[in-house]
């Protein structure tokens, strides 16, 4: 099951990876991140004074022979970091060729599987709700460890796209369903009437670090239909009449690329990591080059 | 701007027809797409940056529009009008003169000339009912002014009328053309004469003061040509066994230019002489000739310029045969001795003349009264007939103020000296000139009574100092071959393109066969009891052939009009000495511009047709 969304090179490759996250983790789990708690680690953190019923086994026998006061040591206590893995299931997503939809599954399995490599907790969480989503949803909330990735994949592969979405009020829910806030990656088309800046915020105020993942099909980044068309909206069924020619191609592109240049910026100024793929990219191009880049893993 | 045919301005109701077209939904295909996000924002871009907005969708519509607007508009047949003025009657005077010929434009001036009228015609407004329509008068200026056509508003008439026109040898006489439009236009409100001419038109005087609603259009652009302008044959001053042709040689070019020109004698070369002249300058030649009997000397300039007629002449010459003359006199040494210094001359004298002197060329009656007046020529001295000029009466001591030296009879005369004691006084005579003139009566007068040549004196020449004077013989010798029928008849052989050709016969005749330069024979009728031939269609300079019977003889037509051969086009036309007319600035002529809206709509099409498939493809 795994192989058809990710290859075994892919897999393995993916395995020397590791997700960076610029804050601590904050999950009461313990894991292998470095987090603010202090606990049982080989990595030193601080001293304090000794009160009475502290572990004798801390102690600082060291500065007690120059000081004659007992320190104790602190360690920092490694914890888990909470991925979650916002995925688009609506129906735009089934639009495009290669569909949006797989490309996007794709990312989320490679994703999911560097956090269940590094023995974080991955959750995806697809919206918005439709028959195999709501059957999935418990399946993919708070996976750990290596061994559960197969189930995981299996998992994603059920899912279906279909039905309306709405961008902003999924992450919204999503931000304030989060026990801890960590990662939390937004795989979507960023196509909504109603606009994505909400939701991104929502996130970001929650403490989550977002990387955002715009999959755009090629034929949204370059029509060919020509001529006298009434466009029909697949999730709105909302209808738009234009006449577009070659000779439109170019204001057309320009529109796209001003659209996606508002939300980078958009992401920029919310500390952010934003991409725009189209979905015929190459998944190792985005894999191993662009998301190495920009640091969202090493 | 106006239009020929305003009634096809009613296919301009389909153009609302076409905005309904538009009105109608068009059929679009259904697509169904992820998202209409980008396009919403896509059209609100592209709308936000195209001016026109409201329009933008409708380019094609607007295109359409055009097509269909310009369509109709040439439909009804516009014209770009120069008048300000509708005219409902133009006259339109081609100028057929020989300058016309003139290749300057191309192919000739004339077929310039004829192409500026054709637009004119193009441009006559014909309303469909017919009733007002404008109409137009064609006359052909040539030698004589022909009516080509008649008022008509029918323009296939009138393109046929200016096909059929064609231009002469002659020199231009546009004087009658004009007073024949003059007529024309003279009771009609809005009336109009256009001249298509070159402005080779002198005298035109008597149109000073007409005010006459004349357009001049100027045919033309450069003057580049040769021409011979005079040319003669008379016995050689010199030699007299010879004959002396006399040539004036004209450039009338802008800039030097050499030519040769070729005399020949019945189609054999005599000499060639090489010339090279000055712009604007002329050069006399004469040619000493053995001229072994009677022919054609034909002289032809071998340059090649704008203008061909003028570069030939012909002139026939006969031997000059001895003038027989019959002295009738009391005894008049001076004049016996005049007379037989006069060269080439059998005198005979008498006293008295008592029969009408076949015999003979020339009668001189000096002083005396003839029992029977002669039916030759007569030089006629202090004698006179009441034929002639009804009554006379005596004046004592006539001052001498006046004299005509342009008259062949009075060629080189000065009469300065002259004093005379008495005279007859008459009035002038409708069939002669005066030649000199003293303040009551004119006192030498020359003239033609029928076939009769006569000059009359109006004194005694030995009661005045004239015999004293040089001029006298001269004035002998002028007259005697001016009355030499055989000089008179030689001269009416050599003549200008237009000038009639008149032969008396010596023996009537039925029917004459007239072959013209270009070979064509005639039959021609003469008149007179079959006496007489009068030809006026010498229209074609070269030599003309007449025979009948044992009547055989050959005339010579030539153009030699040093005004003709100046082809520089005239910008005004003079009309007397303070009237003018400028040439027309532009062509004024309706111009129908349908073609040009026509042309504009096919590219609209075109232009709608790339659009349409740019947008959709």
């Amino acid at each position: 099951m795994g192989q058809s969304l990710l290859t075994p090179d892919l897999l393995h490759r993916l395995e020397q990876f590791q997700l960076l996250a610029a804050r601590r983790a904050k999950s009461s789990a313990r894991g292998e991140r470095r987090s603010r708690a202090r606990g049982q680690s080989v990595e030193f953190a601080d001293y304090r004074n000794y009160v009475s019923g502290d572990d004798l086994r801390y102690l600082d026998w060291n500065l007690y022979g120059r000081l004659d006061r007992f320190f104790l040591k602190l360690y920092e206590e490694e914890r888990e970091l909470p991925v979650r893995i916002f995925l688009d299931a609506s129906e735009s997503m089934n639009f495009g060729e290669p569909r949006k939809f797989d490309f996007a599954r794709q990312i989320a399995a490679a994703i999911g599987y560097v956090a269940l490599c590094g023995f974080d907790r991955v959750s995806v969480v697809p919206f918005p709700d439709n028959p195999a989503v709501t059957a999935a949803r418990g399946a993919l909330r708070a996976v750990r460890g290596k061994k559960s990735s197969l189930q995981f994949f299996q998992n994603l592969h059920a899912l279906t796209a279909g039905g309306p979405a709405n961008l902003n009020e999924a992450l919204r829910r999503g931000a304030l369903e989060a026990r801890r806030a960590g990662v939390a990656v937004v795989l979507s088309d960023f196509l909504d009437p109603a606009g994505y800046e909400s939701g991104l915020n929502a996130l970001v105020a929650r403490g989550f670090q977002v990387n955002a993942i715009q999959i755009l099909a090629p034929d949204e980044l370059a029509p060919t239909n020509f001529g006298d068309l009434r466009l029909v909206d697949a999730e709105t069924g909302a209808q738009q009449e234009v006449t577009f020619g070659k000779f439109r191609l170019k204001s057309y592109r320009q529109t796209v690329e001003n659209f996606i240049q508002r939300l980078r910026e958009f992401s920029a100024s919310r500390g952010a990591h934003f991409f725009s793929v189209s979905s015929d990219t190459k998944l190792e191009d985005l894999l191993l080059k662009q998301l190495r880049e920009a640091e969202v893993w090493k | 701007m106006s239009f020929l045919a305003p009634a096809a301005l009613i296919f301009a109701a389909t153009l609302p027809v076409v905005v309904i077209f538009y009105l109608l939904k068009r059929k679009r295909v259904v697509r169904l797409v992820s998202s209409t996000l980008l396009w919403q924002k896509f059209l609100a871009e592209t709308q936000a940056n195209a001016p026109f907005q409201k329009l933008r969708h409708n380019w094609l519509l607007i295109l359409q529009l055009l097509l269909l607007a310009l369509v109709v508009f040439a439909l009804a047949r516009p014209f770009l009008g120069g008048m300000r003025k509708p005219s409902q009657l133009r006259v339109l005077i081609l100028d057929g003169s020989a300058s016309m010929q003139a290749t300057d434009e191309k192919p000739t001036r004339f077929d310039r000339a004829r192409s500026e009228a054709l637009k004119w015609v193009d441009g006559l407004t014909n309303s469909p009912g017919g009733g007002s329509s404008d109409q137009m008068v064609v006359l052909l200026a040539g030698a004589n002014t022909e009516v080509k056509q008649s008022a008509t508003s029918d323009k296939q008439a009138l393109r046929r009328a200016l096909a059929s026109c064609a231009a002469a040898d002659a020199p231009t006489r546009l004087t009658e053309a004009l007073k024949l439009a003059e007529t024309l236009v003279q009771n009609q409100a809005n009336a109009e004469i256009h001249l298509f001419s070159d402005g080779a038109a002198p005298e035109l005087g008597e149109f000073e003061n007409k005010n006459l609603p004349l357009t001049y259009h100027r045919i033309g652009v450069r003057c580049e040509n040769f021409a011979i302008v005079t040319a003669d044959v008379r016995a050689n001053p010199d030699d007299a066994t010879q004959r002396a042709v006399f040539v004036t040689v004209a450039n009338f070019s802008t800039n030097a230019q050499s030519t040769e020109l070729e005399l020949r004698f019945d189609e054999q070369i005599v000499e060639v002489r090489p010339l090279k002249l000055e712009a604007k300058q002329s050069t006399p030649l004469v040619f000493a000739v053995n001229q072994p009997r009677d022919g054609t000397f034909r002289l032809h300039l071998t340059a090649t310029d704008d203008l061909a007629a003028d570069n030939d002449a012909a002139l026939v010459s006969l031997l000059p045969q001895p003038v027989k003359v019959l002295l009738v006199s009391r005894g008049n040494r001076f004049l016996e001795k005049a007379l037989r210094a006069a060269g080439n001359v059998q005198l005979s004298t008498a006293a008295s003349l008592t029969d009408s002197a076949k015999a003979f060329d020339l009668v001189v009656l000096d002083d005396v009264q003839p029992v029977e007046w002669p039916e030759a020529n007569v030089l006629a001295i202090h004698v006179a007939n009441t034929n002639w000029f009804g009554a006379w009466q005596r004046v004592e001591s006539p001052g001498i103020v006046d004299w005509k030296n342009t008259h062949p009879v009075l060629r080189a005369v000065s009469l300065d000296n002259v004093q005379v004691a008495e005279a007859l006084a008459v009035k002038p005579p409708p069939w002669a000139v005066a030649l000199v003139d003293s303040p009551s009566t004119p006192l030498v007068l020359a003239g033609e009574r029928g076939q009769q040549r006569i000059v009359w004196v109006a004194f005694d020449t030995l009661q005045s100092t004239w015999p004293l004077r040089v001029s006298f013989p001269i004035f002998v010798a002028n007259a005697v071959q001016w009355l030499d029928p055989a000089a008179a008849r030689n001269s009416r052989l050599n003549l200008r393109a237009g000038e009639p050709f008149r032969l008396t016969l010596t023996e009537p005749a039925k029917s004459l066969t007239l072959t013209t330069p270009d070979g064509a024979t005639r039959t021609l009728t003469p008149s007179g009891e079959g006496r007489e031939l009068l030809f006026a269609e010498t229209t074609r300079h070269g030599v003309y052939r007449v025979t009948a019977g044992t009547n055989d003889v050959r005339f010579a037509v030539n153009l030699l009009d040093s005004n003709e051969s100046n082809l520089t086009p005239r910008d005004e036309l003079p009309l007397g000495r303070y009237a003018k007319v400028s040439a027309a600035a532009a062509v004024k002529a309706n111009m129908e511009v349908w073609r040009w809206a026509a042309a504009a709509g096919l590219l609209v099409l075109l232009f709608e047709w790339w659009f349409y498939h740019r947008r959709t493809a």
